[in-house]
């Protein structure tokens, strides 16, 4: 019983220095700023952190899809860290630099999507959709 | 003794007297040998006769039919040869076959004394390929297949697929043959005190019959309780001996007629009330599960929802395809759509739904057979949940009274309302289609191909057929009824059910060979880790059996659920993300199933990973199925599809 009492508020402790911790970096990380390459993102994205798995190997044709990214730089890597969604994980031990690569290399893909109208197929597959609905 | 058979000396010699000649030429041989060089020298009066016509005598002797061979190996009339006649009154088509000694009895009665007809065997190369192939059967047949399995490790490889129609309530009339009194090495372990014990967590019923008036029993109470919903698989263990021995008095036996019973309808008290909830309903919601059995459901379904001018939600994995993907009201009504009223058509968990209204002060309906189910181990019966009017009864069964009840007690200003509520769902379900159209745009050029481009460029080269997919959508998500018009009963042959890895490509060999005679073009689309468990196996069968079937192997060359699976716990633990593949892809080296397939004596194109290039591979791949022959085309895609 000694041992549990004592080992509970060294826990916290523990905690609480890894918390304190962990937001002192990331603000020291956060003040410095740091520029991406998009060469280096590219397997970060695709081998080391495996964004694929749920963005697609084009960052957009899975769930959800990065291309066009409407996030700035800062926002990512602050997002990614500390993702609060229940299908994204977060990446806490991400460093600011690697998110940064990431970032740089989700922007260097062409947001190609092709608008609807010049996609017949697509087009055709909504009209016919659109007269059975009708029927 | 090479004069006396001598043909030019007796003129001609048919069939008959050359063999009489040969076999007194073989006994001059031997007489020769035993009595040495001299009984060349001895003279002609020593030698046989010449060979002559037969007699009449001589002929009708000939022709008169040889004796039974009577000895105690020999058996005339097998048990088996009975149990193939009473399997004949069932009117099975097909039996799924991996061959065992414990049913050589029955599988040998079935060829010879059944003349491999109703049902004729398919041949599997494994047991779990068997019985996904009668599971998919069943569903696209809207009637059982048979399947038979050698003593325990024929009835261990099929477990799965098994297991998989029982949690797809599918009826799936299974076999397993008993070697009882095990003499070798080999079978003593393929025999077992309570065989039935290795399946029995996940068969509606199991039963070994003692003789054969019993077995007779039994196979018609199987067949009758595997259709009765909830439906299930059923399982008959057979004694080797029971099909080997002799039938003491074949004319003490008779064929029981097969009398299924009808569908359970529900109670008329408390139909009424869930038709009054509805009738009176200002935002009515209808979710289905494995609501139609047949297309008469699919029918009912479609009358009551216009009827009451209420969205139909077919849910997502496991569920049926009980209503048209493409007709104004499918869907949940949209997002600002609050349901009053939700009618639960075979779901067996109807909590959310109960969550979702309670606190609006909302009603909830269930009719479920599932009420019905005596309980088992696995845990697929869903949550108890506190709704308003449960009905223990077949949906489908229950439909036209409901609907009847319905049409009663509408008021005057009912339509008027009703049309009005139609048109407000049409068109919040108008601008979902669209977005959900919008959403397949992105990643339409990207290598490897993106999920909606590999549907929608089916869809082109198919729009002109009598198609039916015969997959499960668990990979490739909403998009097949997105894009696809699934605009009759048989377009969507349903998953898995058990969300086993193995179902996909030998349950869509089994759809496909329902869909034969009808003219049909069965599709599947399937993982490639899917294909990975027994799926090349199958196309064997495919090929062998010439069962057209158009298998596209979604190959994302990767388990990849599992991959982000893995991704999220390492992340919670913040032990990083660059080992997670480990255990999880399918690389180094990224198998080729083109070639797998065409091993099997399968058409086959692949890996594709360009997308302007699947067009042309589907329309060449295609003109193999119209023309009768299953084809491949390993397609390399994205992990998944855009939502």
């Amino acid at each position: 019983m000694k041992h549990r009492k004592l080992a509970a508020p060294l826990a916290c402790v523990a905690v609480a220095s890894g918390l304190l911790a962990a937001v002192s970096l990331s603000a020291q990380q956060q003040t410095q700023p740091v520029t991406g390459d998009a060469a280096r993102g590219k397997p970060l994205f695709s081998d080391t952190f495996n964004c694929y798995a749920c963005h697609g190997f084009d960052a957009q044709s899975g769930e959800r899809r990065l291309v066009p990214l409407n996030y700035t730089q800062e926002g990512f890597i602050t997002f990614v860290q500390n993702s609060p969604l229940p299908n994204m994980p977060a990446f806490p031990d991400a460093s600011p630099q690697q998110l940064a690569d990431i970032y740089a290399y989700i922007r260097t893909i062409p947001a190609d999507a092709p608008a609807l109208r010049e996609v017949p197929l697509l087009n055709d597959i909504l009209a016919r959709k659109t007269r059975a609905a009708a029927e | 003794m090479t004069k006396q058979v001598d043909s030019t000396s007796t003129g001609s010699v048919d069939r008959r007297e050359f063999l009489k000649g040969a076999a007194a030429g073989a006994a001059g041989a031997a007489g020769a040998i035993v009595s040495g060089t001299a009984s060349s020298q001895q003279a002609p009066a020593n030698a046989r006769p010449a060979v002559t016509r037969p007699t009449e005598a001589d002929a009708r002797a000939d022709f008169v039919p040889p004796e039974p061979r009577v000895d105690a190996r020999f058996i005339r009339h097998p048990g088996s040869d009975y149990m193939v006649d009473v399997l004949k009154a069932l009117d099975f088509d097909y039996v799924a076959v991996n061959p065992g000694s414990a049913f050589e009895g029955l599988h040998e009665s079935i060829i010879n004394h059944g003349g491999n007809r109703k049902p004729e065997i398919l041949t599997v190369l494994h047991e779990e390929a068997g019985a996904a192939m009668a599971h998919g059967y069943a569903k696209a047949a809207g009637k059982p297949m048979m399947t038979l399995m050698h003593g325990t490790v024929g009835l261990l490889h099929a477990g799965m697929g098994l297991f998989h129609a029982w949690c797809d309530r599918v009826p799936v009339f299974a076999i397993v043959g008993q070697p009882r009194n095990p003499t070798s090495v080999i079978n003593r372990p393929h025999s077992a005190q309570d065989m039935g014990s290795i399946a029995r967590d996940f068969m509606k019923m199991d039963d070994e019959p003692t003789n054969l008036d019993v077995f007779a029993n039994i196979a018609m109470r199987a067949y009758t309780i595997g259709m009765t919903p909830p439906r299930g698989p059923t399982l008959l263990v057979i004694d080797s001996e029971l099909q080997e021995a002799a039938i003491p008095d074949p004319s003490k036996l008779t064929i029981p007629r097969l009398s299924m019973p009808s569908m359970p309808q529900g109670d008329s008290a408390a139909v009424k009330e869930a038709a009054r909830l509805l009738a009176t309903a200002e935002r009515p919601l209808i979710r289905t599960g494995k609501l139609a059995r047949t297309s008469a459901g699919w029918d009912r379904l479609l009358e009551l929802a216009e009827l009451l001018q209420a969205p139909v939600d077919v849910g997502g994995y496991g569920s049926w395809q009980d209503f048209p993907s493409w007709h104004a009201l499918y869907g949940s009504g949209g997002a600002d759509y609050r349901p009053d009223v939700i009618l639960g058509l075979e779901i067996n968990d109807m909590t959310p739904s109960v969550r979702q209204l309670r606190a609006a002060g909302g009603k909830t309906i269930s009719i479920c057979s599932e009420y019905l189910s005596q309980g088992h181990n696995i845990h697929d019966f869903g949550n108890y949940s506190e709704v308003d009017v449960a009905i223990a009864a077949d949906g489908e069964a229950t439909l036209p009274s409901l609907i009847e009840e319905i049409r009663k007690q509408s008021t005057g200003n009912a339509t008027r309302l009703r049309t009005a509520r139609g048109a407000q769902i049409a068109a919040a379900h108008k601008a979902i289609r669209e977005s959900e159209i919008d959403a397949a745009r992105y990643g339409w050029n990207s290598s490897p191909v993106s999920v909606p481009r590999m549907v929608a460029e089916l869809g082109r080269q198919i729009q002109n057929d009598d198609w039916a997919i015969v997959s499960g959508h668990q990979f490739t998500g909403q998009w097949q009824r997105r894009l696809l018009n699934h605009d009759k009963f048989y377009r969507y042959n349903g998953d898995s059910g058990g969300f086993g890895i193995g179902y996909d490509t030998p349950a869509s060999v089994g759809g496909a060979l329902a869909h034969r005679e009808h003219g049909r073009l069965p599709i599947a689309i399937v993982g490639d880790g899917d294909f990975n468990f027994v799926g090349a196996g199958a196309l064997w069968t495919a090929a062998h059996h010439k069962i057209p079937l158009l298998v596209i192997v979604h190959n994302n060359r990767a388990y990849h659920a599992e991959v982000m699976l893995v991704q999220r716990t390492a992340s919670r633990r913040g032990r990083g993300n660059d080992m997670v593949d480990i255990g999880n892809v399918i690389r180094d080296p990224a198998p080729d199933y083109a070639k797998i397939a065409q091993g099997y004596g399968i058409y086959a194109e692949g890996p594709i990973a360009d997308p302007t290039a699947l067009g042309p591979a589907l329309e060449r791949a295609l003109a193999r199925v119209r023309a009768g022959e299953p084809a491949l085309l390993d397609v390399v895609s994205q992990p998944r599809g855009p939502t």
